[in-house]
């Protein structure tokens, strides 16, 4: 008991930070622009498509192909925000509401556009390092699990030191603590924005990535990741980078630890009942003072 | 510097402001006095780009602000100062000052105008490192004026920054500003404290159910008894 205990509290850390990068691009567009981009997990999603097949056909590693998905998600991210998000902020009188009914639209095309290309056949991501561990003691880490933690974790350190530490980043602070006050400061509100979508979309490529080193997936995953961005976001506080990691290492020690006690079918009801409670105690979130 | 022509403003089928019309001239201090909801908010909000005015026209240097964003006003050196300050209240007061130098012409000299705002309101660097949401009131008002003074403005407009402030705090706010003016920077402040304003004023102008309704030297309006009968409830 105790041995699974703390296995499963170590993967549940490791899938936690899987988690948190994930999550954290959907928090920023949604501190920054009010806009709730639910088609966030279809990209996250179409980005361990593409490193699935990188791998399967090119033999190509599918965290190298990062280095392809990163840049043109990037770009993904501000034609987002230019074509679909400017034009309904203009014309909405709600953009929240008008924006997520449009993401939506978004990530069902994208999931049917997923489906016909590679069809509904879940999909389990193969690498010269898949089946093999590194063992700490009796403990077993999947090498697939400690390399998505890296990854994640090596993302959010980034996202920190530039939210917190570079100019554009603590002009997205600005942005989404005071829009008006930023405006009046000289902030180039286009610019600001289209950089937060182009890293939220960006983030997601790397999440879905990691994800996929984790999970299996097929076209309509993206709306059970979807439930976790909602759980850590709301966890972790709106638009806070910290709030994501930590919110997110949570949940992933909420999904291992009681996967030992109770069948795996029933921890999304567990995260549920956590996530009600949540929202009559905390309802802005852990670190929100 | 500043020129006013003509200028129409209206929310939705409201007009907030009809056919105003005033100057700021280099090195002036302009006080701009009237009751609430004259207009003077919807006026600086206007000449910053928030607002569209429905005609109207805005010079400054002699270029056509009208059409322009705020930030492309921002970087031409004419900053405003906000009612009800604007701050950024769960970052620091040195990260607030920084988000000032954000305009491109200001950014290179970041540290040393943080410096200068360092030595005008020394009470900004003791709290240095807090939240700004964490400040009093006069310290709040104080950080405001330091973030747009971190822009490096050519011309500052301050919207009501004695507002809910106590007398001694008022008193010290407009020595600051008669401090900045001397040194050369413009100012076009609008308040309700109008003995104080008009006092420190070159020039004055009154809004009034959003017309300009007069203008003159600040000692004019100051010797004026409708005016200061009708602003100060004497």
């Amino acid at each position: 008991m105790l041995y699974e205990l703390v296995q499963s509290t170590v993967s549940g850390l490791l899938i936690g930070a899987a988690f948190a990068v994930l999550s954290v691009g959907f928090s920023l567009t949604w501190g920054v622009t009010q806009v709730l981009n639910i088609a966030h997990a279809a990209f996250a999603l179409l980005a361990a498509y593409l490193g699935y097949f990188a791998s399967s056909y090119f033999q190509v590693d599918p965290v190298l192909v990062l280095v392809v998905i990163v840049p043109l998600f990037f770009v993904l991210g501000v034609g987002i925000h230019q074509v679909l998000i400017k034009i309904t902020a203009q014309r909405a009188h709600d953009l929240a509401l008008s924006s997520m009914i449009l993401t939506f639209g978004l990530a069902v095309v994208m999931e049917n556009v997923m489906q016909v290309l590679w069809t509904p056949d879940p999909r389990v991501l193969k690498t010269s390092y898949t089946g093999k561990a590194i063992f700490v003691g009796p403990i077993a880490i999947a090498t697939t699990h400690l390399i998505s933690f890296v990854l994640a974790m090596l993302t959010i350190a980034l996202l920190y030191v530039f939210v917190h530490h570079t100019l554009t980043g603590k002009a997205v602070r600005a942005v989404w603590q005071n829009p008006t006050g930023a405006a009046l400061s000289g902030v180039n509100m286009g610019r600001v924005t289209n950089i937060t979508y182009g890293i939220a979309v960006a983030t997601a490529g790397i999440g879905g990535v990691v994800m996929s080193l984790i999970y299996t997936f097929d076209p309509s995953t993206d709306m059970v990741w979807l439930v976790y961005i909602f759980l850590v976001v709301i966890l972790g506080g709106v638009g806070s980078v910290l709030g994501a990691l930590l919110a997110g290492l949570i949940i992933g020690l909420t999904v291992g630890i009681s996967g030992v006690f109770i069948p795996l079918v029933w921890v999304n009801l567990v995260l549920f009942l956590a996530l009600i409670l949540l929202l009559l105690l905390r309802p802005s979130g852990l670190l929100q003072r | 510097m500043l020129t006013v022509q003509n200028l129409n403003v209206f929310y939705g089928s409201l007009q907030a402001l009809h056919d105003v019309s005033l100057e700021v001239r280099e090195g002036e201090f302009v006080t701009l006095i009237g009751s609430n909801g004259a207009g003077k908010t919807t006026l600086l909000r206007t000449i910053s780009g928030l607002l569209a005015p429905a005609s109207g026209e805005i010079t400054f240097r002699g270029e056509r602000l009208n059409g322009l964003s705020t930030h492309d006003i921002c970087e031409r050196g004419l900053i405003q100062v906000p009612e009800g300050r604007e701050l950024f209240p769960r970052m620091s007061v040195v990260d607030n000052l920084d988000i000032g130098a954000y305009p491109p012409p200001a950014r290179r000299q970041r540290l040393q105008s943080r410096e200068e705002v360092f030595r005008l309101l020394p009470r900004l660097e003791e709290r240095r490192n807090q939240d700004a949401g964490t400040l009093s009131g006069g310290e709040q008002q104080m950080l405001a004026i330091g973030r747009a003074l971190m822009a490096r403005p050519s011309l500052l407009m301050l919207d009501e920054p004695s507002l809910g402030l106590a007398p001694i705090l008022v008193k010290h706010i407009m020595e600051i500003l008669q401090e900045l003016n001397r040194q050369g920077l413009t100012i076009l402040l609008v308040s309700q404290e109008v003995r104080l304003a008009l006092s420190l004023a070159d020039r004055a102008y009154v809004l009034e159910n959003g017309r300009i309704i007069r203008s003159g030297t600040g000692r004019e309006l100051l010797a004026d008894t409708g005016i200061v009968s009708a602003y100060l409830g004497l």
